[in-house]
Order: structure tokens, then C-alpha cells, then sequence
């Protein structure tokens, strides 16, 4: 170690208690060498005081998503286990009344459609969203509507999960038509696209947790189902 | 279960630590907080990798270092060359005297930024981050006297950017 190299690792308390004694008595005989140390110090102190700011500033959202969201899609179970959520007719209620603010305010498509009716006071996906459900693979390209999970409800009826822009939502099987059992809109200011890259939305993830029986569906069941109408 | 949610959690309270070394290595805040999200994702998928009751920040230091060698080392070597140069001129001349009592953090931050790559991950690990030798000299596969000799080189010259002697 040269002499230099010596000093710094006295100061970053790095040598023996010996050598660092030895240092110590070096510096108080020698002021040239007390003042470089004093100002290194000082600068290390600087140093810290530039970049420790950052310890305390907000994390960007998108670092928090990065984290999360992966978490909740890829184990519902341990996501279940973790929530206690209200059972799954009020949460569903609450939703579907969520929703219609939404479709109202941001989701009437502009070239007709709306992707959702209300009939008999349930709600039902219409439009390009009901096509999707009836006919698109998840695997199927990105198009406007786009098609997550696929798997059976509770009372054995097929649910899948969808998103259209900004909006995602859950609709399972009802007869012969799909019931919206939940939509959620992006947080403000997050597109589809923020969506997709961020993972599936917490609350839908959550209502797809006290939903499924069983796993979700692989490619040959998801398509083997839609064979045979969703039954 | 339990496992991999603490993994993530764990990682999760790393985050402004990662976040203030991607600041020392990046030289803008877009560049850290993108390489910090690329750490993340890596690390997350990797964490087989990683072993359990051993230190998961050097660990996610190492990985957010070589992705930042990977990824940015060719345009941050190009920024160092085509720095504009009255920011060069700057560092090093500002009137005031160093250890001035309102501590000029900006300045600092820019001298830290022209410091050489291999000098700067040195110093940000050791003098910022807190890291012992012996720990950065694993974390970045270097000799531990090329650590040492590496943050005389960088101390050195960023008390000389900063202020008079």
C-alpha cells in the first residue's frame, strides 16, 4: 500500500488498530498532511450530502410497479392469502357500479359500440369486447381489445379477463352471453399501454383471485373451450 | 411463498439505495431511475441466484454495476468525450472556496461525473454507499490495492475539481 493509499484507508477505517495509530501520530506531526486529511474529510462529507437526498425522494411509480404487480399476477395464491377481501357478490356489485362512471366518462368508444350494456340490471360486455371474449385467443396479436386469462368461476362457468385501453376488466359466462363482474379503469394519466407493461391492475387481480377454481387456462384448454361455446 | 414475497420486499426497501448508486453511475436522473427499473427486473429474475441469508444489496449492486457496464459504459465513455466544454471549465473554477459553509452539492455532483468509470464506481461504492474495501473488491472482481489505488486516483482528483488546495 503506498502512503497515499494509507491515508484514505485510515480514514475509511480500514487498517489494523496499529496501522491506524501509526497513521493517526503521522498526520498530527505533519500539518500539510492534517490539512489533506481534513479536507478529504470534507469532501466525503460532500459527497454523501449530494447523493443521500436521493434516499429520502420519492420512488418513481414505475419503479414500485416493477416490484409489485409481478408479484400479484404470478401467485394469486399467495396474493389471496395476503387480502381479505369482502366476499365476491358485494365486491362484484361495487365494481359493476364502479364501472359505469367509467364507461360514461372515458370508455364510449367514439365510432359507436359501447362495450357494455345493462340488461336487467346486470351488465353485459356489447360490442368489441363481447366479440373479443367470444372469439380471441390471449394469444391472439395486440388489437383493441385484448384477452389476459382464462379459467373457471366458482359455480364452474368460464370467466376471462380483458383489457381495452385504459380500462380492464372480468366476464364470466351467463348463459349465453359474458357478465362484466368487473372493470377498473387505469389510475389517471396511464394509458393501455403503461397497463400491459405494469402487469394486470391490483383490483382486477384481486377480483380474478376469489374468482378462479383451479388454474387458469393453458393455450389448448383456453381453445378448446371456446370450441365448445364456453361451457 | 413467504420466500419470495420477503425477496421482493426486501428489494422493495433496497430501492433508494439502488436508486442513489444508479444517480453516481448514470450522469442524468432518466438514465438512473431506467437502469435502476432494469436492476429490478433482472434481479427479480434471477433470484434463484441469489442465496438466501446472504447480502441481497451487494448482490443487487453487483447486478445493477454490470448491467450498467452492459448497457451504458459505450454512451457514458462518449459523453465523458464530448462533454460540452464550459461545464468542463467550470468544474474546479468556481470562485467560491470549497469548504464554503453552503455547500455547492451541483458542483459536486458534476465533478463526480467527470471522473473516469472505473475511478467512479469506486468511489460511489466506498465513499456514498458505504461498501468496505474487501466487499467492493468482490462485488466488482478487482485486486483489493486496484480498489484502493482506484479511489486515491478518484478522490484525488475530485478534491482538485471541487476546490483550491
Amino acid at each position: 500500500m503506498t502512503e497515499d493509499e494509507k491515508l484514505f484507508a485510515w480514514l475509511d477505517g480500514e487498517l489494523s488498530p496499529a496501522e491506524a495509530a501509526a497513521m493517526e501520530a503521522k498526520v498530527a506531526a505533519d500539518p500539510a498532511l492534517a490539512k489533506l486529511a481534513e479536507q478529504h474529510r470534507e469532501l466525503d462529507n460532500q459527497l454523501r450530502g449530494a447523493f443521500d437526498p436521493i434516499l429520502t425522494a420519492p420512488v418513481p411509480e414505475r419503479l414500485q410497479v416493477a416490484l409489485k404487480p409481478q408479484a400479484e399476477v404470478i401467485d394469486f395464491a399467495a396474493a389471496k392469502r395476503a387480502r381479505a377481501w369482502p366476499s365476491l357478490p358485494q365486491w362484484a356489485a361495487m365494481a359493476a357500479t364502479l364501472a359505469i362512471g367509467v364507461l360514461v366518462g372515458d370508455q364510449v368508444p367514439r365510432n359507436g359500440g359501447a362495450p357494455v350494456e345493462v340488461q336487467g340490471g346486470k351488465i353485459y360486455a356489447a360490442g368489441a369486447v363481447d366479440q373479443a371474449l367470444d372469439a380471441q385467443l390471449a394469444s391472439a396479436p395486440s388489437r383493441d381489445v385484448r384477452i389476459g386469462l382464462t379459467f373457471r368461476g366458482r359455480a364452474g362457468e368460464i370467466c376471462r379477463t380483458f383489457s381495452q385501453r385504459a380500462a380492464s376488466g372480468l366476464a364470466c359466462r351467463n348463459g349465453d352471453r359474458w357478465q362484466v363482474r368487473g372493470l377498473f379503469a387505469a389510475p389517471e394519466g396511464q394509458g393501455a399501454d403503461y397497463r400491459m407493461a405494469a402487469g394486470m391492475d391490483p383490483n382486477l387481480a384481486s377480483l380474478v383471485d376469489s374468482t378462479m377454481t383451479g388454474d387458469a387456462f393453458d393455450a389448448a384448454q383456453e381453445k378448446a373451450a371456446r370450441n365448445k361455446g364456453w361451457r | 411463498m413467504d420466500q419470495s414475497s420477503s425477496f421482493e420486499d426486501q428489494l422493495a426497501a433496497l430501492l433508494p439505495r439502488l436508486r442513489r448508486f444508479a444517480h453516481s453511475l448514470s450522469r442524468d436522473a432518466a438514465d438512473a431511475d431506467d437502469l435502476t427499473q432494469a436492476t429490478i427486473e433482472r434481479a427479480l429474475r434471477s433470484r434463484d441466484r441469489w442465496q438466501p441469508g446472504s447480502r441481497l444489496d451487494s448482490w443487487s449492486y453487483r447486478i445493477m454495476r454490470n448491467l450498467w457496464i452492459d448497457t451504458a459504459r459505450s454512451r457514458s465513455r462518449k459523453s465523458v468525450h464530448e462533454a460540452p466544454e464550459e461545464e468542463g471549465l467550470n468544474v474546479g473554477k468556481d470562485p467560491r472556496h470549497a469548504m464554503d459553509a453552503s455547500i455547492d452539492l451541483d458542483r459536486i455532483m458534476r465533478a463526480m461525473s467527470q471522473l473516469p468509470d472505473e475511478q467512479r464506481e469506486v468511489v460511489a461504492l466506498i465513499l456514498v454507499e458505504g461498501f468496505g474495501y474487501r466487499e467492493v473488491s468482490e462485488m466488482l472482481d478487482l485486486p483489493i490495492g486496484t480498489v484502493s489505488s482506484r479511489l486515491v486516483r478518484g478522490r484525488t482528483a475530485l478534491l482538485a475539481m471541487v476546490g483550491e488546495q
